[in-house]
């Protein structure tokens, strides 16, 4: 093997725990084994993995595994199949009834007319805003922000360490659905936006990271 | 380095059986979904008791799961392997479990939950079951997906809907944590056994 295909400890240490469940691609395994002869911490962290495996296959063994039964499963499937193909009659009945134009045309007609009359004679009911998870745009002053959710089962110093290095200041949350509005502590662009969304969406204690820009900005 | 025995159907003719039985059901073929139903059924227990607060909502979802699969096999197109699918299901309502539950980080509790452990379980179930219980949800379904039930990362990154890296990095923050937990929960024990003996 060449240095070239040889490879770094970083990689192999990442895929050490699927060398130990046996899952690897035989390229991979060949090239992660290659470098465990040669590398003591991985051969140590081997060694380590292994007895978790064992200790999990233990586990594994003393949890035991109920009787099937498989009533519970087909009486739900049996009231689906029976509403689906109610569902069918009355789309069957339907469009018998239907078959003749006059019918469909009066159908139309009776629905026109009853929209038309609701319209004028009830009163008008204004439209519901469009609803975000969070903090209204227009509530924001202009400029770059990121929408973020964190992963609730991370410690809060985690959340705390990312967002000040990322030059992030928590601007708004988290809302009732955990939902973190942050602004940058200095100007940004939107590349520089963009970058900072993508580092947030690559660390494991975000769940969702979206950009947000208010105002005509670049 | 030795093998152990997984709960994974192993790649091959068990993926290309479970495909053609995944066909069968978007026929609606009632044999061919029992007899699906009657593979996964101990590897979805399995996965899902191990993670969840007690048997009552394991069972119930595994039969939200293959509910899911009777209704949903016409949505399956072999884009991935029929166990990615599956076991993708049940993650996605094991995490929504979790969070709904929000027990996880509870300690072991053998008077609520007293089947979940036989009554002579060997010191290292005991110690693994603490060790994985401090982990957070996303950590130890990397851990538990790879260990019980055999899944490769690509696998599990399907499985999870997430990028391969996320995979990887979830599971280098949970070796770190278990590595840094288990000697402290082994001294712990053998303290407490000392005292007792």
């Amino acid at each position: 093997m060449t240095s070239a295909e040889a490879m770094s400890h970083r990689d192999a240490v990442e895929l050490l725990p699927w060398l130990v469940n046996d899952s690897l691609q035989p390229d991979e395994c060949g090239r992660v084994m290659q470098h465990a002869q040669s590398c003591v911490v991985c051969r140590r962290e081997l060694e380590e993995m292994a007895r978790i495996r064992d200790m999990i296959g233990v586990a594994a063994d003393a949890v035991p595994i109920p009787e099937l039964d498989m009533r519970s499963i087909n009486a739900r499937i049996d009231a689906l199949i029976e509403k689906q193909t109610r569902s069918r009659q009355i789309a069957n009945a339907i469009r018998e009834f239907f078959g003749e134009p006059w019918r469909m045309a009066f159908a139309v007609q009776t629905i026109v007319l009853l929209t038309l009359g609701t319209m004028v004679f009830w009163p008008e009911v204004e439209p519901q805003g469009f609803r975000t998870l969070t903090t209204n745009t227009e509530e924001l002053p202009s400029g770059h922000f990121v929408r973020v959710v964190f992963d609730a089962d991370g410690p809060q110093s985690d959340v705390d360490r990312l967002v000040r290095s990322l030059g992030l200041v928590v601007i708004d949350g988290p809302s009732e659905h955990g939902v973190y509005t942050l602004g940058f502590a200095n100007p940004v662009t939107a590349g520089d936006r963009d970058t900072v969304v993508e580092r947030l969406a690559g660390d494991p204690i975000v769940l969702f990271a979206q950009p947000v820009s208010v105002g005509a900005i670049q | 380095m030795g093998r152990f025995k997984t709960n994974k159907p192993s790649v091959g003719p068990n993926a290309a059986g479970e495909a053609e039985l995944v066909d069968a059901v978007r026929r609606r073929d009632r044999q061919a979904f029992a007899r699906l139903y009657g593979v996964y059924y101990p590897r979805l227990h399995g996965y899902l008791r191990r993670i969840l607060p007690n048997t009552v909502i394991a069972e119930e979802i595994v039969d939200d799961v293959m509910f899911v699969v009777w209704k949903d096999a016409h949505k399956f197109r072999g884009q991935s392997a029929v166990s990615s699918w599956i076991f993708g299901i049940a993650y996605r309502k094991a995490m929504t479990a979790i969070r709904k539950e929000k027990r996880y980080h509870a300690p072991l509790d053998h008077s609520v939950d007293a089947d979940r452990m036989p009554a002579a379980a060997p010191a290292d179930v005991d110690l693994i079951y603490k060790g994985l219980e401090q982990l957070s949800s996303d950590h130890r379904q990397v851990v538990e997906l790879t260990y019980f039930c055999g899944f490769s990362y690509r696998e599990i990154a399907e499985i999870a809907r997430c990028p391969v890296n996320t995979v990887k990095t979830r599971m280098f923050h949970a070796r770190r944590r278990l590595r840094y937990l288990l000697p402290i929960l082994e001294g712990a024990t053998e303290d407490r056994n000392h005292d007792l003996g």
